[in-house]
């Protein structure tokens, strides 16, 4: 028997009805999960006070070199190692760069190759795993063993590895190059996802009453894979953010006078002694950043996913 | 069990083949040339000798089975840039510093990182716990090229308290990098064991045998310890792994011969045949950490046996 799609829907929305599931078109129980879910992250006060501290770091990151009066590559030595002052709050580099300016340029580099390849390695890891746990069977285990040997890979030399394959260094390669290294993971929890997922009754219903293969995967599986990918996103932030401060910070990255904060720490390096504050600023910045998106990440999982709660 | 390690074992073999050929073939893709050491182009006739004598003009897949071939006899092919010297001399020199970094890394990780956890989940939400906690998130957050910096500024430098800044010959020498090192996983282990034993702590097991009045000393010992440290020894391998793999940064800042500075140095001067021998010991490293953790993990829960072959 062939459906067209408004039987198809009209029959979906039947069988959901008669489990006493949504009723068809009511956006009312939508808006009641995002409110629960907020709910119990505001219960959450470390989680709380990451994520302002989160805004805080981002809208810094953002003004600062709008507003800034300085030019962040400009060289004028008889500005160099100026101390912290008002003028410049964090003082000036080797150069006589304002680090203020600087720290903030390096952190749009850093955060931005940070969240452009979470947000890849999510993509990437959709479609595997979804393909992977979908299917099952033997696709899903020819994917998950060649996924198993890509796990023999060691991360930051296979990162190394591919920012190679380019003439330079630059933001996108990072990014590109950080994917390839680190994208398994997700692949394979959304797959872990999809295939528990795959057994309860609604999906079952779906399948039983015609759903395509595209509906049941679009309607009923992915959305209910949507919070354990929002956790997912920042455990995952911490990893690439210190992928790229390592590889900068050892010259086969972003490299100066670009500004990231692994290339401005790289900067610090070399007058760590006479000049710690230098290595120390974009240090606390990273820091800064990956405790937020750790507790971050805590309060989501509380919030989204209730029932994996951990003690 | 003897058939899922062997089945385990026998899994490794096209792993490594999958893992060289993504090498491989990525290798072949960079661009630049390891023999032009000044501006000065390379005469062809010389050109044609080295790619002679490094068979760099071979069909590809000739080429990949010979170096199968060699990466199974143990021979990892001569350095294309540093004369007179193959990949196995440069393994063989300053491997065994890195592993013994690694070690010394993972000694101090575990040696702080457990008993750290412990009180912190035995005086969970006390000021012990706090303090605990918030040296293990530093640990977390911290980036390792601090963390080292920290460590030479004020051990070496502003209290001078006889440990060199730099170097890897005497014991004092290896005090502050296996330190830096071993920061980030010691974190990872005290936060782990933390979790897992908050979760043992509330078991009917534990209850009972508080119940039958076993000393608490004997409970912790016998019965919770034990139950943490399973997720511990899952995490070790992998840990492991990445604690020797990222060993570059450590060595680079504490000026340490061991592979991580000839794999950075590798890369920039273009030496293709050193790159891909110290990525295939690096991958060889990770598969044996991910293999020792899969065959531990079915002795110590025969549940994931068959999940896991």
């Amino acid at each position: 028997m062939v459906l067209n799609p408004q039987q198809e829907e009209f029959r979906e929305r039947v069988a959901l009805r008669q489990e006493g599931g949504v009723t068809a078109g009511a956006p009312v129980r939508q808006t009641s999960l995002w409110k629960d879910a907020w709910h119990r992250y505001r219960a959450n006060k470390a989680a709380l006070i990451a994520a302002a501290l989160f805004i805080v770091l981002l809208l810094y990151v953002t003004l600062a070199p709008i507003l800034s009066p300085y030019d962040p590559y400009a060289v004028d030595f008889a500005q160099a190692y100026l101390p912290i002052s008002w003028s410049h709050p964090l003082g000036t580099d080797q150069y006589g760069r304002d680090l203020f300016t600087r720290v903030a340029l390096g952190g749009r580099v850093s955060i931005g190759i940070g969240f452009a390849a979470t947000i890849a390695i999510m993509g990437i890891g959709i479609v595997y795993g979804s393909v992977s746990g979908f299917l099952g069977g033997r696709v899903d285990n020819a994917l998950m063993r060649f996924l198993d040997a890509l796990y023999g890979l060691p991360y930051l030399p296979f990162a190394i590895i591919v920012t190679q394959l380019f003439q330079t260094v630059n933001f996108w390669v990072m990014v590109i190059a950080l994917t390839i290294a680190s994208w398994f993971t997700a692949a394979r929890v959304v797959r872990g996802q999809i295939m528990s997922l795959k057994e309860n009754d609604y999906v079952r219903a779906a399948h039983a009453v015609g759903a395509r293969w595209y509906r049941v995967l679009g309607r009923h599986l992915l959305p209910n894979t949507l919070g354990v990918l929002i956790v997912f996103v920042f455990l995952e932030l911490p990893g690439v953010i210190l992928g790229e401060a390592f590889l900068s910070f050892i010259g086969l990255g972003i490299n100066p006078p670009q500004a990231s904060w692994g290339s401005l720490a790289q900067d610090g390096r070399d007058v760590y002694l006479s000049h710690p504050s230098m290595i120390l600023i974009p240090s606390i910045a990273i820091a800064w950043l990956i405790l937020c998106a750790f507790f971050i990440a805590d309060g989501l999982r509380d919030a989204l996913d209730p029932r994996t709660r951990e003690t | 069990m003897t058939k899922f390690v062997i089945r385990r074992l026998l899994w490794t073999i096209p792993v490594l083949l999958l893992v060289i050929l993504f090498t491989f073939l990525m290798m072949r893709q960079i661009k630049g040339n390891p023999f032009r050491k000044s501006e000065r182009a390379v005469p062809a006739a010389i050109q044609a000798n080295l790619d002679r004598k490094f068979h760099l003009k071979d069909p590809w897949y000739e080429q990949y089975a010979n170096y199968v071939k060699g990466v199974f006899s143990a021979d990892l092919g001569p350095s294309l840039v540093l004369r007179n010297q193959s990949v196995n001399d440069i393994v063989r020199s300053h491997f065994p510093i890195s592993l013994e970094l690694g070690f010394y890394a993972f000694l101090f990780a575990i040696v702080v990182g457990i008993p750290l956890g412990m009180i912190s989940a035995l005086r969970a939400n006390k000021p012990t716990d706090y303090l605990a906690m918030l040296v293990a998130n530093a640990g977390f957050a911290v980036p390792s090229f601090l963390v080292a910096t920290l460590l030479i500024y004020y051990f070496a430098v502003k209290w001078d308290v006889g440990v060199p800044t730099s170097g890897w010959r005497t014991w004092q020498s290896k005090i502050l990098p296996s330190i830096a090192l071993g920061f980030f996983p010691m974190a990872y282990f005290a936060r782990l064991v933390r979790g897992t034993m908050l979760e043992t702590l509330q078991q009917d097991y534990v209850r009972t045998a508080r119940a039958k009045g076993l000393r608490w000393r004997r409970v912790v010992g016998l019965h919770v310890l034990r139950n943490s440290l399973i997720p511990v020894v899952t995490a070790a391998g992998p840990l492991l792994g990445a604690v020797i793999t990222g060993s570059f940064i450590i060595e680079t800042i504490f000026a340490i011969p061991g592979i991580g500075r000839y794999y950075v140095s590798s890369v920039s001067a273009r030496d293709y045949s050193v790159t891909m021998g110290l990525t295939i010991l690096y991958a060889v490293i990770v598969i044996i950490g991910n293999l020792v953790v899969d065959i531990l993990y079915g002795f110590l829960d025969p549940r994931t046996r068959e999940a896991r072959t």
